[in-house]
């Protein structure tokens, strides 16, 4: 088969994920063609492919039209990290006006306002959440396409992998760091630590919280975030906090609104979850 | 492959100019453009950026406690270096003191992140160029190599995950490791883990050393295009401690390609020297430190100023090397070499600091309270220096943030050494596949990384 990877406005570190895989990549690659990659091979255009790992979002002229021509020639695309899927971290841009005169002096690729989620423009077979994702969720994406199998679904959240234990405990301020105290086996959110493992989709072994630090939700919103118009990260953090904290939920959301763009780091440009956010921000 | 296009009447070119894209076998998008003479001869060679994300307005009005977990998502490589430096800037700003204990463990992670990043490059990046530098391009690639020398490529691979392995062990992610927090780190192994890590380590020696043996063999077979080849112009430049290289250095080492005794500037000295040279057609912003025009920064570099007594297998290396090739190394050819160098290095440092352990007494984290401040933190990352910038308001938010990445540093000697090296090697516009490649090579030789650069 022919595969290929591509990156849009990434930081690469979705590419990277996949090259950490060593020699079970190299195997598998040496087993098909790769079609183009510039990462990899020194093919320059694009030609046609079975399957393409896309990662990072749409942010300028140019990659808008790659993007096109791949979804013409290429029969099955997988959106790999959470830039290609939510439009990432790169999707905070829209908070922002566009930098006068960048991009817009005819040599260079124009710069759009607003990052684009992949599934924008073009049809993705295949998400694969995360900043990055782990290497073996990616390895697993592509067997899955080229063999024609129905990967792993992560529906569980990031608190289902993670050891710290969780506790009734009275909430008095929530932040973003954790800073000193909060003890090995303690649950960061229940330390007043804004960890979004509650709501984001698991699959990465809670790596972050098992270091001590706070999920930031890469992974994107978990099934029952997804589920109904009812839920959302931020209702759903709330819902949480006021659980295991025992305090009202007006209470604990005033409590987040400081914190409240944190919970859309990775999602704001996307479509269902921008919508959230802005409906939550004061004076919009 | 290439794109030509008549651009008479231009403001800056008459003649015609030729596109190569994209530049492969890097990290991020980019092209060369090469412009000639209406007699087809060139005249100018540009490397060029072309993508940009825009991160420094990003993190702009964020908490500044979350700065370093979004300012590591500059780059999908060196993002720990990044986020680190966004750290380190911060404690600047805030005068925050940080442990001992907490500096060992950025140092420690800081080690095992460079190994991972060079094997990763060689492996996938540089090892095709030097393994089969006249190959046609649709073998020339680690797939390729698989194919033919299969057991190399898994040595190269079990030293690679042996190392991401540790990291994991360590931090429980190894291509991310969110750690370093303001203040300190998240975290401090325990025994159980640090023991994991030392076996890790020590079960990749040999792996390494191969690695190593295979770089120079390769080097010296290039020694003949060397000779050929012009040196490498200008000056090198990193981090360095006691005037050796090093990744969190106190001061900053730089020397001629020309050869001469390296100098050491102190770190306000090397940040008023530097100035912007921004150009219409690149998103990124060039650096230019005045006095040391054009510089190069990464594994050649650190190379150069050499490594210490601690790291006895690295300095003994080096050593062979410079005897073989003579100081300073200044041809691209050096490339991989650096890189294996530079492996074991930073393989050597991190089982030194393993087998001493963390500093007792030192809190993990100190306590940060976030208000008004300015602060900067200059740092060496694998592809070389890379310095942080941050203003904080007095509510704790990010006022203006700045990155000054290795790219930046690179990209003049990039455009001068391609330049000369197009004089020499290219005839005319219609470019063949070979010089095609050749100039790629000297680019790769530079190891860009263009998400660090454009950010």
């Amino acid at each position: 088969m022919y595969i290929a990877t591509v990156a849009f406005s990434a930081c690469g570190g979705c590419e990277n994920s996949l090259l950490s895989a060593g020699e079970p990549l190299v195997s598998l690659l040496s087993e098909h063609t790769v079609s183009f990659s510039s990462l990899l091979v020194d093919k320059r255009s694009v030609s046609p492919s079975d399957v393409v790992l896309a990662s990072g979002c749409i942010r300028n002229s140019q990659e808008r039209e790659v993007a096109l021509e791949i979804a013409r020639t290429s029969r099955k695309i997988v959106a790999v990290g959470t830039c290609a899927v939510y439009g990432g971290i790169g999707g905070l841009r829209m908070l922002e006006p566009a930098e006068e005169g960048e991009g817009s002096n005819g040599v260079l690729p124009e710069l759009f306002e607003k990052a684009l989620p992949l599934d924008s423009i073009m049809g993705v077979e295949l998400f694969v959440p995360g900043c990055p994702p782990p290497s073996n969720l990616i390895m697993e994406a592509l067997k899955s396409v080229l063999e024609g199998y129905t990967p792993l679904h992560f529906e569980s959240t990031v608190c289902s992998d993670c050891t710290r234990r969780v506790a009734r405990k009275k909430l008095k301020s929530v932040h973003g760091h954790p800073g000193p105290g909060v003890a090995d086996n303690a649950c960061l959110l229940n330390a007043g630590v804004l960890c979004m493992g509650p709501v984001t989709r698991g699959g990465c072994r809670a790596a972050c919280p098992r270091a001590g630090t706070a999920c930031l939700g890469c992974r994107g919103p978990s099934d029952a975030v997804l589920s109904s118009q009812l839920h959302s990260m931020h209702s759903d953090m709330v819902s949480v906090i006021a659980r295991t904290s025992g305090a009202r939920e007006d209470k604990v959301a005033q409590l987040l609104d400081p914190l409240r763009e944190m919970m859309y780091l990775f999602t704001t440009a996307d479509p269902v979850t921008r919508g959230r956010v802005k409906e939550r921000v004061p004076g919009e | 492959m290439n794109n030509t296009a008549d651009v008479a009447g231009s403001e800056e070119f008459s003649g015609q100019k030729v596109r190569l894209y994209p530049v492969t076998r890097i990290q991020g998008r980019a092209d060369i453009e090469l412009s000639f003479t209406p007699d087809q001869e060139v005249r100018a060679v540009r490397f060029r950026a072309l993508e940009k994300r825009g991160m420094e307005g990003l993190v702009t009005r964020l908490p500044v406690m979350r700065a370093p977990a979004v300012m590591s998502r500059v780059c999908g490589t060196c993002g720990p270096f990044h986020q680190l430096a966004s750290c380190m800037a911060i404690e600047d700003a805030l005068g925050v003191e940080v442990s001992a204990e907490a500096v060992w463990f950025r140092e420690l992670t800081s080690w095992l992140n460079l190994t991972v990043s060079h094997l990763t490059t060689i492996m996938y990046h540089a090892l095709p160029d030097f393994a089969l530098p006249t190959s046609d391009a649709a073998v020339k690639n680690i797939a390729g190599i698989y194919m033919v020398d299969q057991e190399y490529v898994s040595r190269l691979s079990h030293a690679l995950t042996s190392i991401s392995e540790a990291l994991f062990a360590l931090v429980g992610n190894s291509l991310r490791p969110a750690v370093a927090v303001p203040g300190g780190v998240s975290t401090i192994p325990d025994e159980a883990a640090l023991q994991s890590a030392s076996e890790l380590l020590k079960a990749c020696d040999d792996d390494l050393r191969e690695t190593m043996r295979l770089a120079e063999m390769l080097t010296r077979r290039e020694s003949k295009m060397m000779e050929a080849e012009s040196r490498l112009p200008g000056y090198y430049m990193c981090s360095a401690a006691g005037g050796r290289a090093a990744l969190l250095g106190d001061e900053v080492a730089a020397g001629a390609f020309s050869g001469g005794n390296a100098i050491t500037l102190d770190p306000e000295a090397f940040l008023a020297a530097i100035e912007e040279r921004p150009v219409p057609w690149s998103y990124l912003v060039p650096l230019a430190v005045r006095g040391l025009e054009p510089a190069m920064v990464g594994p050649l570099a650190r190379l150069n100023v050499g490594f210490g007594e601690d790291t006895p297998v690295a300095d003994l290396e080096c050593r062979r090397a410079v005897e073989q090739w003579g100081h300073p190394l200044s041809s691209e050819f050096f490339y991989m070499l650096a890189l294996s160098l530079e492996s074991i290095w930073a393989w050597e440092k991190a089982r030194g600091l393993l087998s001493v352990g963390p500093p007792s007494g030192g809190k993990p984290c100190e306590t940060v309270q976030p208000g008004a401040g300015q602060g900067v933190a200059i740092l060496d990352s694998p592809r070389g220096i890379l310095a942080h910038a941050v203003s904080i308001d007095e509510k704790g938010l990010v006022d203006s943030y700045h990155v000054m990445s290795p790219l930046q540093f690179n990209y003049l000697m990039i455009n001068e050494h391609l330049t000369s090296l197009a004089e020499r090697t290219v005839h005319g516009i219609d470019i063949s596949d070979a010089e095609a490649s050749r100039l790629q090579m000297a680019v790769r030789s530079f190891n860009p990384c263009v998400p660090c650069g454009t950010h």
